[in-house]
């Protein structure tokens, strides 16, 4: 539920990191344009390349009393080190909107940009929150089951990136910024959480893992379900599932591909045979309705955990249904307070 | 046209014209039940666009001001519209209606949707008894033709559009031939100046700003009348003072708040309206101890709003280029707004 003032949401500033995405600034102004007509209490702050962003806006239908423009003179690009390009670039969109984020003038961060610049340009700005060690870049992917009020398809993995090494400690906190967040996003009171492992009893994996799972079936406020196994992720067993950066990433990597092949091999079918190419057209309706339901551009983004503020990160292929969709997305976050959700869930 | 609100034996100095419906009234009439639940609304239930009423009511508050409402909504429904401006605090010097009953007994159907061959008469002539140095401010909004229609006055009676063009507009846009008669003679009766100062367009149905380029600067399509307000300001036609009236008006009955504000600001900055001046004089009127502060609490922080907005633009951009409205190849925007020929606003 959105935090409220009377019956009113609370207006909440995003700043969207306009650069550097694959379809282009455009894409982002009107993804934001269609925010500000959809919902009035969430203001977009536009940070990038001015003449871009105008020339964009005034084509595109909007409400200007919920957009503002922030210039920054450089971006990221998609192919550049991010560390080297942040330190060539001091006003790329992503930091400037970062800083700006940090001082208060919006209240979280929506890019599309290149990830780790992203991440980069937070731990510059931001603050680890009390008791978090390292930040966790969580992702979400589509499932068998649904869980929460919503119904949400998508399950939440964490770390996919931001922290290769995690100790015991780490993939604790992990579960507990996991947790928080899918209770808030999916509306879901008691998330089902799991550490990713290679068998599901408590003594496999690596000592990290081993020591992780003693630590989380002790703790009461998190509903920990134990290990589960690389299969269990499609099948959506947990609605959090923890690993550390370096598993994660392979496990994005791979079901990346896997989702790939299986479009390909459609393909292939559909220029086979005839029968083939019958038999998926009979097959349409059902293809369109879960692709539908596990449409990622309905969800937006998913965000960095274990900074002060908010950072969500939406797609680099994301258009403007996706961009909406990650700003309502960090509004949420930030009308819940997902920062003071972890402090306590730490403190427990 | 019935009796002014007001008799004001001094010519005027300025004269703001304003359409009623989407530009001073919030009026839905996208639909048949719209259209019935407006005709039967009473004064005190219709709704004006926020910050409208003080906009005007600030003004008149000049006292060298004509006001003149030239609207679409029938002459059935004068007494309610009389009563609702009344309750607002609006006074006016005329107030136009459409004769819809006399088109339909007639079968003019055509004049019954038609904007051009309505608006652009009844403006013409009551410029006919203007002193020709009052100058004039035209308030509209984008549901219909008033962009359009206010920009072919404004240049009529400049002399920048002559007869072969006006021939052809009146023409395409279906105008039946005693109401071109009466353009052409309250137009000849016109003498050549040049008084439209700004032609501002509400923005009822957020179409996107690019679609009014083609009208020049002069066009301003705003969102809020908080934009109109800092624009006048700029202008010369409001003080500081009277803008941060009609903010606050806005602020204490419409939700309005900094960030909708100062985003209204930055919006106008980065259309390249030439506001720095404006902002300056908004810091100086808050200086000092004054009564109105005390009506004007979130105003200061309003102020470093906009100066945040300002800066977060870095070089202000240059204003938009002066040029000649080409109205033959404009006439799309001139026909009704469900006519196949007009062309659909950008999504």
């Amino acid at each position: 539920m959105e935090a409220m003032v009377g019956k009113q949401p609370q207006p909440v500033t995003i700043a969207f990191d306009v650069m550097g995405t694959d379809h282009g600034p455009a894409e982002v102004v009107r993804g934001a344009a269609q925010l500000s007509l959809d919902s009035p209490h969430i203001h977009a702050l536009l940070v990038g390349d001015r003449t871009l962003i105008d020339n964009a806006l005034a084509e595109t239908k909007h409400n200007g009393e919920r957009i503002s423009v922030q210039h920054a003179a450089d971006f990221v690009g998609m192919d550049e080190k991010p560390g080297e390009a942040l330190a060539r670039k001091p006003n790329a969109s992503v930091s400037v909107a970062a800083r700006l984020v940090a001082e208060g003038e919006a209240q979280a961060l929506v890019s599309a940009g290149n990830t780790g610049a992203g991440v980069l340009a937070c731990a510059r700005h931001f603050q680890l929150i009390p008791g978090v060690r390292r930040a966790a870049l969580a992702t979400v992917y589509p499932t068998r089951s649904v869980r929460g009020a919503k119904e949400d398809p998508f399950s939440l993995i964490l770390d996919v990136g931001a922290t290769v090494e995690a100790n015991a400690e780490d993939l604790v906190t992990f579960a507990v910024m996991g947790s928080a967040y899918a209770r808030i996003i999916s509306r879901n009171e008691r998330p089902k959480v799991a550490l990713l492992s290679n068998g599901v009893e408590p003594q496999k994996g690596p000592p990290r893992v081993v020591e992780a799972h003693a630590r989380l079936s002790e703790m009461g406020a998190i509903n920990f379900i134990g290990n589960v196994e690389g299969i269990d992720i499609p099948k959506g067993t947990a609605d959090v599932i923890v690993t550390d950066g370096f598993v994660g990433n392979v496990c994005l990597k791979m079901l990346e591909g896997v989702h790939e092949t299986v479009v390909e091999l459609a393909q292939y079918a559909y220029k086979e045979s005839l029968r083939w190419r019958a038999g998926l057209a009979m097959l349409s309706s059902g293809i369109q309705r879960i692709k539908d339901i596990t449409d990622w551009n309905q969800y937006g983004g998913a965000p960095i955990l274990g900074f002060d503020r908010i950072f969500i990160k939406a797609h680099g292929r994301s258009k403007a249904r996706a961009i909406a969709n990650a700003g309502k997305v960090a509004a949420k976050v930030v009308a819940n307070n997902l920062g003071q959700a972890i402090r306590e869930g730490l403190q427990k | 046209m019935s009796l002014p609100d007001r008799i004001d034996p001094r010519p005027p100095r300025r004269i703001y014209r304003w359409d009623l419906d989407k530009t001073y009234l919030q009026t839905d009439f996208d639909s048949l039940k719209d259209l019935l639940r407006t005709a039967f609304q009473k004064a005190h239930e219709k709704v004006a666009v926020p910050g409208a009423s003080a906009l005007i009511r600030e003004l008149s508050e000049n006292g060298d001001s004509r006001l003149c409402i030239v609207s679409g909504s029938p002459k059935q429904m004068r007494a309610v519209l009389e009563e609702k401006l009344k309750l607002d605090g609006v006074r006016w010097d005329e107030f136009v209606l459409k004769d819809n009953v006399g088109n339909l007994l007639r079968g003019r159907f055509r004049a019954l949707r038609g904007q051009v061959g309505y608006k652009l008469p009844a403006i013409l002539e009551s410029r006919v008894h203007a002193p020709v140095e009052a100058e004039e401010v035209l308030f509209g909004d984008d549901a219909e033709a008033d962009a359009f229609i206010y920009s072919l006055y404004a240049d009529l009676i400049a002399g920048r559009v002559d007869e072969r063009v006006l021939s052809q507009v009146l023409e395409a846009g279906g105008v039946y031939p005693d109401d071109a008669e009466r353009v052409r003679a309250a137009w000849k009766q016109i003498a050549v100046a040049d008084p439209v100062r700004r032609i501002f367009i509400h923005l009822d149905k957020l179409t996107p700003p690019a679609h009014f380029t083609p009208y020049g600067p002069r066009v301003v399509p705003i969102f809020n009348y908080f934009q109109a307000a800092l624009v006048l300001l700029a202008d010369g036609h409001l003080s500081a003072p009277q803008v941060l009236k009609i903010a606050v008006e806005m602020v204490q009955t419409a939700g309005h708040n900094i960030i909708t504000l100062s985003n209204s600001f930055q919006d106008l900055l980065r259309r390249g309206l030439p506001l720095q001046q404006a902002a300056i004089a908004l810091s100086q009127a808050l200086e000092g101890p004054n009564k109105l502060l005390a009506a004007m609490r979130p105003m200061p922080d309003i102020l470093s709003a906009f100066s945040k907005r300002l800066a977060a633009l870095g070089t202000p951009p240059p204003p938009p280029p002066v040029q000649a409205v080409d109205y033959v190849s404009l006439i799309h925007h001139a026909l009704p707004r469900n006519h196949k020929g007009r062309t659909k606003p950008s999504p």
